[in-house]
């Protein structure tokens, strides 16, 4: 019978391509990597998106201000609640509202809380992307244990929609700083055994180590945001340089690391898991009296203009752009993500890697399709 | 709208839970099932052989009927293990992720794998349309027989070994390379691109993990002068290699461990079907019996290295109080369980360093530990 | 040197790893719950599917059948027809295409009459689109049966003050056949 098919569209009759996804066991989500092999050598690699496009800006934009904030949900689901409050902070902006400081300090908690529990999913399937499949399932007990939390808070488990414009949804559900705090302690306890497990492994160290360099001037080129950026060795986090709702007051380090290797970006997520913890527990310990929901017009319709929302989502600089004319929808609405920047960034990474590196790196820069596509 | 506070309904008991009454139980049983395993071993000498003795004898001296019947026996043999083997990875993998494993068909899923093996015997028989027809078919019996053929000289007890081959680690290192024959013939049979990049890397795998993997056991063939196994347990009576000879059958064991992690495609050398890059490698567009027949020959191929090692360094079939086959079985299971372990902790290694490592370490290091022997046993002799 | 040292620290690494893997393996409670017999513990909070409250005091459904959910409902799940008129108005019907709801919670918030509530039910799945098209009778706490003592409570109270209306035009009438006694316009 036949033998092996010469290569579609690749350089030489030696190459070979290969589509990874959208139905592929590494590529997280519906991500399509057309990739032209030389053996196991990567020669190019071309992502194809689109394939969960739902038209989200186009659906936020077709409806009132505030009932675009579930839409967010679906961008980045590993961290709604994040992308909930990029919406909610534009719509802030747009109609000037006020949010009161419990309220402030109520989202910080529920976007760190978030936080976790994405990097916590990066973790995982970063560790099953390398092969360590019972990683993957440690991270996701703990997960689960948050998912818990932030069920009992919001009442759902992944689109949580509970951060509105001019504050939270509702206030903390009585004895939640308690669980919170258990939930902590034990948290913080298994983090430090799980980086036993996969930080120090050798193997681990040399499937990382090296991979998938990023120069600082090429993340900064790029656009990149987020632990891929400070992975780079550049020093940006929204939190601190652009300061918003309660993160002025939160004391925490930004974790930064000047390698631009995999092992760099891992280590800054898992860093940011331990900040992350400690924002949560100063805004358990300084949560100010008051309101959870600021003053809300009746009817919500922002004068002609335009607002910017900047904010850190797990995965960098998650921003969004509403331009209002005056009446109940907004204009435009569009969404920055940092997935998208991130992904784009892949084809340059892989050029010459083996096929194994080209997955630790794909996992390295941690998209979320759900925002890549939108 | 008023939120209700945060509390936790209690849960719903059901008969998973730890009952200390059902935990007692059921430890009771296993008690009860362990002590009847024994009585029924020691009392297996005492029965009346006589009158078994003359089919005995038939099948002992006819060369075509004995042949068949050990031939039999192995495969039966090297079938059903595996189905407790798989069991036992399954419940392994799941206890050690935080999960329960299998759960429902049987008692603790026990009889999962017979259910999964009904299923796949049932499912439709695919060949892709442009796969090369006759490698695809024959490629997990080439996988398979190998390994089956292996189990005819590994020694349960002095006399339970279908054919005690005077060279049997020549034979047991002849037939194994085989294997990536049969993995290379699937890798390329399929016509599918995982498959093929995972058949290259197994067989490139399988060979290079052959060489330090022969010196290592060469160097307990160079301490106890024979190739047989039989022989081989039969020296270790005064004291396990392993412990017996310390100072170079530890670094020896280590290798072979190491080697035949490799070689049996366990992580961290899962690479020919390394599922975040190949799916599932060389075995991507098997489906049905045929798949099975890569697990099973998978299985098997663990049990009988697990088995090779407690044969090579820790005293094969001996030990007191249990009867020889038992001691075997309970040493292997113990390195089966100890390949699980390492395989549900570590990650994947990378190509070029599964290579470079097996190169560069494995073989210059094997080299060394066999030259060491040598030494020992010249300046023992002399 | 470095070289030994680096193996032994990756070997030693690897053991670590070993004994926290062994440590799951036998030490740690196993997280599994075995679903359909072991039921989840839910948090009270659950967005599942969603009823509307019977009050059992009034004999009759909260909602006054206001539009005010459906106009908040961000993918147009609700519709509903109004039954009565001013203070006395429930819905007729009142449906819910659960196969296009986000279970966003702003339906919930909209509703001034606390009016509709989710519960913890949260097993939606179904083979039949119809499942998920949830009518009245079936959104309804108490089911039909409380949709048809709304139904019965509505019209009393829709006759009484049709009555009480009558009895104060006919006494205005009759006040205003006798301007004698009138006290005013």
């Amino acid at each position: 019978m036949t033998a092996m098919q010469p290569a579609v569209g690749a350089s030489t009759s030696s190459d070979m391509t290969i589509n990874l996804g959208p139905q592929h066991p590494s590529t997280h989500g519906v991500l399509r990597l057309m990739v032209a092999l030389d053996g196991e050598y990567v020669k190019s690699c071309r992502p194809v998106i689109g394939y969960l496009h739902r038209g989200l800006e186009r659906m936020m934009a077709s409806r009132p201000y505030r009932q675009s904030v579930p839409f967010t949900d679906r961008l980045d689901y590993c961290a709604s609640l994040n992308s909930n409050l990029a919406i909610s902070q534009a719509i802030e902006r747009i109609g000037g509202m006020a949010v009161p400081e419990r309220a402030q300090c109520l989202r910080v908690m529920l976007c760190e809380m978030n936080r976790i529990a994405s990097h916590l999913i990066f973790f995982g399937t970063y560790a099953a992307d390398i092969g360590a499949t019972t990683a993957f399932l440690y991270a996701f007990r703990e997960r689960e244990r948050l998912l818990d939390l932030l069920e009992a808070y919001t009442g759902a488990r992944l689109t949580y929609n509970w951060i509105r414009p001019g504050g939270v949804a509702s206030d903390m559900p009585e004895g939640y700083a308690a669980a919170v705090c258990t939930f902590l302690d034990g948290f913080l306890k298994e983090l430090d055994a799980y980086d036993t497990l996969l930080t120090g492994n050798p193997i681990f160290r040399v499937r990382t180590e090296g991979v998938g360099i990023i120069s600082p001037e090429k993340a900064i080129a790029y656009g990149a945001s987020g632990p891929v950026l400070r992975g780079s060795g550049v020093n940006i986090d929204l939190r601190r340089t652009e300061p918003y709702d309660a993160y002025p007051q939160m004391q925490f380090d930004v974790p930064v690391r000047t390698e631009g290797d995999c092992l760099a970006r891992y280590l800054v997520r898992v860093e940011e898991m331990r900040q992350s913890a400690r924002i949560i527990r100063q805004c358990l310990r300084e949560m100010p009296e008051g309101e959870h929901w600021g003053k809300q017009p009746k009817v919500f319709r922002p004068a002609a203009g335009e607002a910017y929302s900047r904010t850190e989502s797990p995965r960098g600089e998650l921003s969004i752009y509403l331009v209002s004319d005056g009446t109940a929808n907004p204009v435009r609405v569009r969404v920055r993500g940092p997935s998208f920047v991130h992904l784009s960034m892949l084809p340059e990474l892989v050029r010459g890697v083996k096929v194994a590196d080209m997955i630790a790196i794909l996992g390295s820069l941690d998209t979320v399709l759900g925002e890549v596509d939108r | 709208m008023s939120l209700p506070p945060l509390r936790r309904a209690a849960p719903t008991r059901t008969g998973f839970e730890c009952d200390p009454a059902f935990v007692a139980g059921q430890f009771a049983a296993g008690v009860a099932v362990l002590v009847a395993a024994i009585a029924a071993a020691s009392a297996l000498p005492r029965l009346p052989w006589r009158l078994v003795d003359p089919v005995l004898i038939f099948i002992g001296s006819h060369p075509v009927v004995n042949a068949l019947v050990k031939a039999l026996t192995v495969t039966v043999f090297v079938t059903v293990h595996v189905i407790f083997l798989i069991w036992l990875e399954r419940k392994f993998a799941g206890w050690m992720q935080a999960r329960l494993g299998p759960m429902h068909v049987g008692w603790k899923g026990a009889l999962q794998t017979v259910a999964d093996a009904v299923k796949l015997l049932m499912k439709e028989d695919i060949i892709p349309t442009r796969a090369d027809r006759v490698l695809f078919v024959v490629a997990p019996f080439l996988t398979f027989m190998p390994t089956l053929l292996t189990f005819m000289v590994l020694p349960f007890s002095p006399t339970w070994v279908a054919y005690d081959f005077p060279l049997g680690i020549l034979f047991v290192l002849a037939v194994t390379t085989n294997i990536s024959l049969g993995t290379l013939a699937a890798g390329w049979g399929a016509n599918n691109k995982y498959s093929l990049l995972g058949g290259a890397r197994a067989c490139a795998q399988v060979l290079s993990y052959e060489i330090p993997m022969a010196v290592a056991m060469l160097s307990v063939v160079t301490l106890e002068g024979t190739m047989s196994l039989t022989e081989i347990v039969k020296h270790q009576q005064s004291g396990w290699n392993i412990v017996a000879h310390a100072p170079v059958m530890i670094p020896a064991f280590l290798i072979f461990m190491v080697c035949g992690l490799a070689e049996l495609n366990r992580t961290p050398f899962d690479l020919p079907e390394a599922e975040s890059e190949l799916v599932s490698g060389f075995h991507t567009e098997y489906s049905g019996m045929r798949f099975a027949f890569f697990y099973l020959g998978e299985f098997a191929a663990n049990f009988f290295t697990a088995g090779l090692a407690v044969t090579l360094f820790f005293g094969g079939w001996m030990g007191p109080w249990l009867p020889a086959p038992i001691w075997f079985g309970i040493k292997t299971i113990a390195v089966v369980a100890l390949f699980m372990w390492i395989k549900w902790t570590v990650p994947r290694l990378r190509v070029d360093q599964m290579m470079g490592f097996c190169w560069k370490f494995l073989v210059p290091a094997s080299i060394v530990i066999f030259c060491a022997t040598a030494i020992m046993v010249m300046v023992a002799g002399s | 040197m470095t070289l030994i040292s680096a193996f032994l620290r990756g070997f030693v690494s690897i053991l670590q790893g070993m004994s926290i893997t062994l440590l799951n393996l036998v030490g740690r409670r196993k997280i599994t719950l075995q679903y359909p017999y072991q039921r989840p513990n839910i948090s009270p909070r659950w967005r599942g599917i969603f009823y509307l409250p019977y009050n059992d005091e009034a004999g009759r459904l909260n909602c006054v059948g206001c539009t005010l959910c459906a106009q908040a409902c961000p993918t147009g799940v609700i519709t509903m027809t109004k039954m009565g008129a001013g203070k006395h108005a429930s819905v007729n019907e009142f449906t819910m295409d659960l196969g296009r709801c986000m279970f966003c919670n702003l339906c919930i918030e909209a509703c001034p009459f606390d009016a509709i509530h989710m519960s913890t039910r949260f097993e939606l799945a179904s083979v039949d689109r119809g499942v998920s098209l949830l009518a009245i009778d079936k959104l309804a706490q108490g089911g039909a049966d409380a949709v048809e003592r709304t139904r019965r409570t509505i019209e009393a109270a829709l006759e009484q003050e049709a009555a009480a209306k009558a009895a104060a035009a006919a006494a205005k009438a009759a006040a205003s056949a006798q301007p004698t006694e009138g006290t005013g316009a």
